[in-house]
C-alpha cells in the first residue's frame, strides 16, 4: 500500500475501477462488492455483502467454483480462467446491444489470496475483466482463417487437376512425337533389311551354282564337265562377290541393331523419372541418331562438343526435347543446310545449343513460340504442342531455353541446365 | 559417549543444511551416507544410533531402507526428512517404523522438538 | 541485446544447491496436489540441464516417452523471469475431473480448463516453494495452451526460445491410482539465470 494514497482514494479506485471485483471468505460469504459487479449483476453491495454468494447467485457452477476458490485458500496461490475456455463465471449482458455477436459478457477472471496476518489465506479476490470484444475479434479472426484454409483446399484441388491435365498433354505429345519418330524409323530400318534381303536372294543362287560344282567334282560320270560348270558360273567373280555380299549384309544388320539400341536409349522406359547424372553427348549422339532420318538429307550435321560435366536430369524427358529441337530445325530448312550442336559449360550451368541454317523465325512469332498449340505449319503437320513440351520439360529441370533467330539466315535454340539439382527439388 | 547419528540424503546441500540445524549442545558423531546403499551397510556395522533419513534417492530410496531395516529389526531410531510431505507419504513411513517425518526445509525447533519427545536429547 | 552466444555454466555446488532447492520445491508441489486431489503423488528427482534452446525438444524427449502431447504454457516475474512447461502426456488429465469439481464427461473446452488449472496449480507450489528457499518474490501471467495434441518435437518449433541458455528443470509428477502423469519444465533466459546463481550463492553463504 502506498503511503500517499489515502484510503479514500483506495476505496473509489476499487469500486469504480472498470473491472468486476468482489471478494470472499473461507465460509463462501460475500465481503466485497464493487460497482461494476453491482451493474452488471442488478444486485446492490447491501443485498450481497454477509450473503453466501452460491445463494445470491443459485445458476454459478457451485461445484467447480467452490472447487476452485477453496484450492486458493489451500495452496496460497493465484488461479486463472480464461474467456477461450469457459465463456462466462457470471451471465451478464454484454455492451454491444446494436453491433452484438455473442449472447452474453465473455469473461476472464483472475483469483487472488488475500493472506492475513500468519501467512494463511483468509479471504480470496476475484477479478472479472470483460473480454467480449477482444472474443469477437477472435471468432472473425477464426471465421476468415476457416474461409481461407477452404479456399486453400480448394486451389490445392485445382492444381492437382491442372497438373494431370499437363501430364496427359506431356504424355499425348510424347506419343505424337513417337509416331512421328516411328516412319522415319521404320524406313532406317527398312532400308538396310532391304538389302540384306536382296543379298540373300544373291547368295542363295550363288551357293546353288556352287552346290551343283561341288557335285559335279565329287561324282565319277560328271568330273570331266566341272571346269565347263566353273566357267558358267564365273567362280572368280563369285569367289569376290560372295565376301562383299557377306560384308554388307553384316553392316547393314549392325544398322539395324544400332538404330534399335539407340531407340531404346532414347525412351529409357524402366528409368524415365528418375534423375540421374546424364553425359549430354550421349544424349545428343543417340537422340541423332534416331532422328537421322529426317535430318540426313537435308542437313550437315556439325558437332561442337565442348568439355563439359555429368547433368543431374531425366534422360528420356530431355531427350524428347533434343529430338523435338533437331526435328525443328531440319524441317526449318528447306533445300539444304547445316544443323550445329554445341555444348559448353559456364559456372554451375551446362548449355547445349541447337543451330540450323533455315528460314528463321518472325520477330513477331519469336515470343509465342513456346506457347501451347501455337504452329506456323499448316493444319495436320504437327501439334504445335513440341515447343511448349518441352519448354516445360526445361522449366522442371530448372533451367531455361533461349531463343536466337533472323528470317532467312537461321535460328539458334540454347538451353541451359543446372549441373545439379537442388536437393529438395530432386526425386 | 556422544551418540552415532546417520545423516543420509544424495544432495550434499540437504545434508548441510541439516547438520546445521542439529542442536549445537548435541553429544553427538555425525556420519553421512549420500544413499540407500552406504546407509544400509552403515547399519548393518552396528554404527548407527539415529539415522536422519531422505525420501527420494535414486538406486535405493528412502522407502527402500525403511523396509529393508523393518524386515532386519529395527534397531536403530530413524527420523524421515523429506521434501516429499504429502500427508500419505507421513503415513507410510510412520508405518514402516520411522519414529518422526520432519519436511523439508528443516526447520530446527521441529528436530528439538522431536528429539525432546523421543528422549535422545534433553 | 545479446548478440553472442552465451554459454552458461553452473559449479557444482551451485548445481547441487538447485537440485536441493528444486527438490524442497517439488516436494511442496507434490504435497499442493495430493491435497487438492486427495491423492497419492509420486514425484520424480527432479533433473536440471543447462542446454542451448535448440536442445531442449531433445532433452525433454529423452524423459518423455510419449509421441504426441498437449502443452501449457505460464509466465513468472518478479524476481525471476521465465516460463514454465508442463507436459501432457495422451491421457492429458481427463481422469482427474471428478477430483477437480468436473462432470465425468469433459466437453474440449473443459479439458483444456483442466489442463490450465492443474498446471497452474503444479507451477505455483513448485516455483513458490524454490522462491521462497531463495526468498525471492514471484508473480505470475494467466496460464495458456501452448500444444494441444502435437508431436513432441514441434513444441518448441512454432515458438523458438530466443535467448542462447535455457535451464532446464525437469521433474514428473505421476499419481498412483489414475492415469495421470506429467512433466515441468522451467525455462528462464541468460540474465535471469544468472540472477538466479546469484540468489543461490547467497543461499549457499548462509550455510
Amino acid at each position: 500500500m502506498s503511503a500517499s494514497a489515502t484510503p479514500g482514494l483506495l476505496d473509489f479506485v476499487v469500486d469504480r475501477l472498470e473491472v468486476g471485483i468482489f471478494v470472499v471468505d473461507s465460509g463462501m460469504q460475500v465481503v466485497l462488492w464493487n460497482h461494476f459487479m453491482v451493474m452488471h449483476s442488478g444486485r446492490s453491495a447491501e443485498e450481497v455483502i454477509g450473503r453466501n454468494l452460491f445463494e445470491c447467485f443459485p445458476e454459478l457452477p457451485k461445484v467447480w467454483l467452490e472447487k476452485k476458490i477453496r484450492n486458493v485458500f489451500l495452496l496460497k496461490n493465484y488461479a486463472f480462467t480464461s474467456w477461450e475456455q469457459r465463456p462466462y463465471l457470471f451471465r451478464f449482458h454484454h455492451n454491444r446491444p446494436v453491433t452484438g455477436g455473442v449472447d452474453a459478457m465473455q469473461q476472464s477472471c483472475t483469483f487472488l489470496p488475500v493472506k492475513g496476518g500468519n501467512g494463511a489465506v483468509e479471504q480470496v479476490c476475484i477479478s472479472l475483466f470483460d473480454y467480449t470484444d477482444t472474443a469477437l475479434y477472435h471468432r472473425q479472426l477464426t471465421n476468415a482463417i476457416g474461409e481461407l484454409e477452404q479456399e486453400k483446399a480448394e486451389q490445392r484441388r485445382l492444381i492437382d487437376q491442372l497438373e494431370d491435365a499437363q501430364n496427359q498433354l506431356l504424355q499425348s505429345e510424347k506419343l505424337a512425337s513417337i509416331g512421328q519418330l516411328a516412319a522415319g524409323v521404320a524406313h532406317e530400318i527398312n532400308n538396310p533389311v532391304g538389302f540384306v534381303n536382296s543379298n540373300f536372294g544373291a547368295l542363295e543362287r550363288y551357293v546353288s551354282s556352287l552346290l551343283t560344282l561341288i557335285d559335279a567334282y565329287g561324282s565319277a560320270d560328271h568330273a570331266a564337265e566341272a571346269p565347263a560348270i566353273r566357267q558358267k558360273i564365273d567362280y572368280e567373280y563369285l569367289k569376290e562377290d560372295i565376301a562383299v555380299l557377306f560384308k554388307e549384309s553384316r553392316d547393314g544388320l549392325e544398322r539395324v541393331k544400332r538404330i534399335v539400341q539407340d531407340l531404346r536409349d532414347f525412351s529409357r522406359v524402366d528409368s524415365s523419372l528418375e534423375w540421374q547424372e546424364t553425359n549430354l553427348h550421349t544424349c545428343l549422339d543417340t537422340t541423332l541418331s534416331v532422328a537421322s532420318n529426317e535430318i540426313k538429307h537435308k542437313a550437315d550435321v556439325v558437332k561442337a562438343y565442348g568439355d563439359i560435366p555429368n547433368v543431374e536430369c531425366l534422360p528420356s524427358q530431355l531427350n524428347q526435347v533434343l529430338l523435338n529441337l533437331m526435328v525443328n530445325a531440319a524441317q526449318a530448312i528447306s533445300q539444304h543446310g547445316t544443323l550445329t550442336l554445341a555444348t559448353g559449360t559456364e559456372d554451375d550451368w551446362v548449355w547445349v545449343a541447337i543451330s540450323d541454317t533455315g528460314s528463321g523465325i518472325a520477330p513477331e512469332h519469336q515470343k509465342r513460340i513456346f506457347d501451347p498449340f501455337f504452329t506456323t505449319k499448316p493444319v495436320g503437320k504437327g501439334t504445335g504442342l513440341g515447343l511448349s513440351v518441352s519448354y516445360n520439360i526445361i522449366a522442371k529441370h530448372n533451367g531455361r531455353i533461349e531463343v536466337e533467330s533472323e528470317l532467312g539466315k537461321g535460328t539458334s535454340f540454347r538451353i541451359w541446365l543446372p549441373i545439379k539439382q537442388k536437393s529438395e527439388l530432386s526425386a | 559417549m556422544p551418540l552415532s547419528v546417520l545423516v543420509v540424503d544424495d544432495s550434499p546441500i540437504a545434508r548441510k543444511m541439516l547438520i546445521r540445524s542439529l542442536p549445537a549442545a548435541w553429544d553427538i558423531e555425525i556420519a553421512q551416507a549420500c544413499g540407500g546403499a552406504e546407509a544400509l551397510a552403515a547399519y548393518r556395522a552396528g554404527k548407527v544410533e539415529v539415522m536422519f533419513l531422505d525420501l527420494t534417492m535414486p538406486e535405493i530410496d528412502g522407502y527402500q531402507v525403511l523396509e529393508t531395516m523393518r524386515q532386519e529389526d529395527m534397531n536403530c531410531l530413524v527420523i524421515v526428512v523429506s521434501a516429499d510431505i504429502q500427508a500419505e507419504a507421513v503415513d507410510r513411513v510412520m508405518a514402516m517404523g520411522a519414529i518422526a517425518f520432519i519436511k523439508k526445509p528443516v526447520d530446527a525447533a521441529k528436530i528439538e522438538a522431536v528429539l525432546r519427545q523421543y528422549g535422545i536429547w534433553v | 541485446m545479446v548478440t553472442e552466444k552465451f554459454k552458461f555454466v553452473l559449479a557444482d555446488d551451485q548445481k547441487e544447491a538447485l537440485q536441493e532447492i528444486a527438490n524442497i520445491g517439488m516436494g511442496q508441489a507434490g504435497s499442493s496436489i495430493a491435497q487438492v486431489l486427495g491423492e497419492f503423488v509420486q514425484l520424480s528427482i527432479p533433473r536440471i540441464l543447462v542446454v542451448p534452446p535448440e536442445e531442449v525438444p531433445t532433452a525433454l524427449a529423452w524423459n518423455i516417452g510419449e509421441a504426441t502431447v498437449s502443452a501449457v504454457r505460464q509466465a513468472f516475474h518478479s524476481a525471476m523471469r521465465g516460463e514454465a512447461l508442463v507436459i501432457f502426456g495422451q491421457h492429458r488429465c481427463n481422469d482427474l475431473a471428478d477430483l477437480m469439481g468436473y462432470e465425468q464427461d469433459l466437453d474440449h473446452a473443459a479439458e483444456i480448463e483442466l489442463l490450465l488449472d492443474v498446471s497452474n496449480i503444479l507451477v505455483g507450489a513448485c516455483l513458490g516453494g524454490i522462491a521462497e528457499q531463495l526468498q525471492l518474490n514471484i508473480g505470475f501471467s494467466a496460464p495458456s495452451l501452448m500444444a494441444d495434441a502435437l508431436p513432441l518435437e514441434q513444441l518448441l518449433q512454432g515458438s523458438p526460445v530466443p535467448w542462447s541458455t535455457a535451464l532446464l528443470v525437469e521433474v514428473n509428477f505421476r499419481l498412483e491410482t489414475r492415469s495421470f502423469a506429467c512433466h515441468l519444465v522451467l525455462l528462464m533466459p541468460d540474465e535471469e539465470v544468472k540472477a538466479l546463481m546469484v540468489a543461490v550463492d547467497h543461499f549457499l553463504e548462509s550455510l
